[in-house]
């Protein structure tokens, strides 16, 4: 999505690119940008932990620092040059119901935690993933709850539509969801996503990250990016993602229309 | 005493319609026990119904069940065909009102993700009020002309309906909203493949179904293989087809730029062709079989040719049979053009297959309810003319 804009903004500042959007996952598109195939792709902040096999320091969990140290990092190691990061974490997380949500004025995470810790009834949908690593007992460590078995729908697969879907629908009580932060499914769903407000989990900010010698032929690049990236919040993005997730709007037609009604592309 | 006087007290007594009487208690079911309009909080999970009393204002949810009452009574009891008509009309149009009015109100200002589907109910509704309907017109007799009006009338009232921005709330709407680019090149793709498909098989048709009348022997062997290709499932025969015309796509570079290849329209086209074939061909024979010999022996004997005799003669009678074989074979194109988007070749079953993909029933009705609309609408065109050719033959 953030990809389909900066080419579009990109083309309408006059510099012309080539499209190589369906290239594949991370691993495939990271190598393409070492190798030079491709000269600008948007990454996620906290996978430079893994990228440079420091995933444990805990400066990952801080959007800011740690989009410091894996630019600091990604341009020692490969002239990779990182732009503005968008001020939105795709980290996972949990969202509950809208409904349980405004009855409790739950918000963040510590919200969460008193609410369950205080005897709230709550039923999560997740993945088997979330509950066998580390994340959903790191959760319950930061913010002192503890899930009972008969609280968890571990769904095989691990699909955050699913999961989405269990949760909106009240699926066998289900009322709250494992989902990504800018998950298109929360806001239409009406599910709220709870703020990781203590930085548990390491920090998934979307970040444009290009080769030097690419940004040195067109420097112009760097401040052209900047305010589309500056515009984006959880929200706008969760809207954005949930065009096309949920009401099944092409990408390229949602992107434009977020680039005209901001007024970056006339 | 007058003979005709004996007869007004028999026709004061109410005379039960017993379709009429069906169909209002299929309606009055409906109305019980079918939710006619849904709520969904987005587009692809499932709904819940809304009682119409909680959607809109008491006056209006009266008013449009005293208008179903009043329809009922009248298909129930009222023998003028004209008046059964009005009211199914009526009926019709309330039930639309109604549907564009709840989505309207279900709908929170400014949110995107919220759809209001019509319920079962709203589509059992109108089915039976379009049954009522059309069986008054069938009652009327209308010439072929007027016939031909009435489908161009309702064209442009529904066209004008879907414009005015009413139903703009209701989840198909929403989904044309998204899609409004494609639809109008899927629907040319959709005609394109069934019309293209009829000429082909109606040009190739024609002179086989002559042949098989001057020559009886090869009549039963041509007719076997026709048929015998009419039983292959359509899904099946596009799967034949993908080899070959993959295989030459591959080996000549002509028929691939033509845009031959094993999947995308000429798979298609020929499929339809092939499963058209039969009505066509079929059709011809009985149609000049009904041609009496006199007829033909009396061209001849006026010193006409063989081929004048064809053309002028046989053709001209046959002509309605053979309409009505172009008749079938159109409707079931269109029908059958829906499971082309399988292999890409296009048409309204893009909308189809992708909703069923995406679990997003609106976006299959997309698909579906103009192709139903479409073979409706050719079908009373043609049978229209078909009346017209055998009118004038008489």
């Amino acid at each position: 999505m953030i990809g389909h804009m900066i080419r579009l903004l990109l083309n309408a500042n006059g510099i012309p690119t080539v499209d190589r959007m369906t290239l594949g996952g991370t691993p495939v598109v990271r190598r393409a940008l070492l190798a030079g195939e491709i000269d600008l792709y948007v990454e996620y902040t906290g996978n430079a932990g893994f990228f440079f096999n420091v995933a444990s320091d805990p400066v990952w969990t801080d959007l800011h620092k740690g989009y410091e140290r894996g630019a600091q990092l990604d341009y020692q190691a490969n002239k990779i040059v990182w732009l503005t990061p968008a001020n939105a974490n795709n980290s996972w997380g949990i969202a509950v119901s809208g409904e349980i949500a405004r009855k409790n004025r739950l918000a963040t995470m510590s919200d969460f935690g008193r609410w369950v810790a205080g005897g709230g009834k709550v039923v999560l949908a997740c993945s088997s993933e979330f509950v066998n690593s580390s994340t959903l007992r790191s959760l319950e460590q930061a913010y002192g709850f503890t899930m009972k078995s008969d609280q968890l729908i571990v769904l095989a697969g691990g699909d955050t539509s699913a999961t989405i879907k269990a949760a909106a629908e009240g699926t066998n009580g289900t009322n709250a969801a494992m989902v990504y932060g800018t998950d298109g499914g929360i806001v239409a769903s009406d599910l709220v996503l709870m703020i990781d407000d203590k930085h548990d989990q390491p920090a998934y900010a979307p970040v444009p990250i290009i080769r030097e010698a690419v940004l040195k032929a067109n420097p112009r690049i760097a401040a052209i990016v900047k305010p589309l990236m500056e515009s984006f919040t959880q929200d706008s993005l969760q809207e954005l993602n949930g065009r096309v997730q949920i009401n099944g709007e092409p990408t390229e037609a949602v992107a434009e229309d977020y680039l005209r009604s901001k007024g970056f592309i006339k | 005493m007058n003979p005709d006087a004996m007869k007004v007290p028999a026709a004061r007594t109410v005379h039960l319609d017993r379709l009429g009487t069906l169909l209002s208690l299929v309606g009055v079911a409906s109305v019980w026990l079918l939710p006619f309009v849904v709520f969904k909080i987005n587009r692809i999970v499932s709904g819940h119904p809304r009682a119409l009393f909680d959607v809109l204002p008491l006056w209006s949810t009266s008013t449009f069940y005293l208008t179903l009452t009043l329809v009922a009574v009248i298909a129930v009891a009222v023998g003028n065909a004209r008046i059964r008509l009005i009211a199914a009309l009526l009926g019709i149009v309330a039930v639309a009102l109604v549907i564009g009015g709840a989505a309207d109100a279900l709908t929170p200002p400014g949110n995107r993700w919220v759809r209001i589907s019509p319920g079962a109910g709203f589509w059992v509704l109108l089915i039976a009020l379009g049954l009522i309907a059309t069986d008054a017109i069938a009652r009327l007799q209308p010439r072929p002309g007027i016939r031909v009006l009435a489908l161009l009338v309702t064209a442009a009232v529904v066209a004008a309906a879907l414009a005015s921005g009413y139903f703009d709330h209701l989840s198909i709407m929403r989904e044309y909203a998204v899609n409004a680019s494609r639809f109008a090149r899927e629907a040319r793709q959709h005609v394109l493949l069934a019309v293209g498909s009829l000429v082909a098989a109606v040009l190739f048709g024609l002179p086989l179904g002559v042949l098989c009348h001057r020559l009886p022997r090869v009549r039963a062997a041509i007719l076997e293989v026709l048929s015998l290709i009419q039983t292959i499932p359509s899904i099946a025969l596009f799967g034949i087809l993908m080899v070959p015309l993959g295989a030459l796509a591959a080996r000549e570079p002509w028929a691939g730029q033509l845009g031959i290849s094993g999947i995308g329209a000429a798979p298609a086209v020929i499929a339809l062709f092939l499963y058209s074939l039969l009505p066509v061909v079929a059709n011809t024979v009985a149609g000049l079989a009904r041609v009496s010999p006199a007829t033909v022996d009396a061209a001849r004997g006026m010193g006409l040719t063989n081929w004048q005799v064809l053309v002028d003669i046989e053709f001209i009678l046959a002509l309605p049979v053979i309409l009505t074989g172009i008749r079938i074979v159109l409707v079931q194109n269109i029908g059958l053009v829906t499971i082309a988007a399988l292999i890409g070749g296009g048409g309204f079953g893009t909308f189809v297959f992708q909703g069923l993909g995406q679990t997003a029933i609106d976006l299959v009705l997309l698909g579906a309810i103009p192709t139903v609309a479409l073979a409706f609408s050719s079908a009373v065109l043609l049978d229209a003319v078909v009346d017209v050719m055998n009118k004038s033959l008489r």
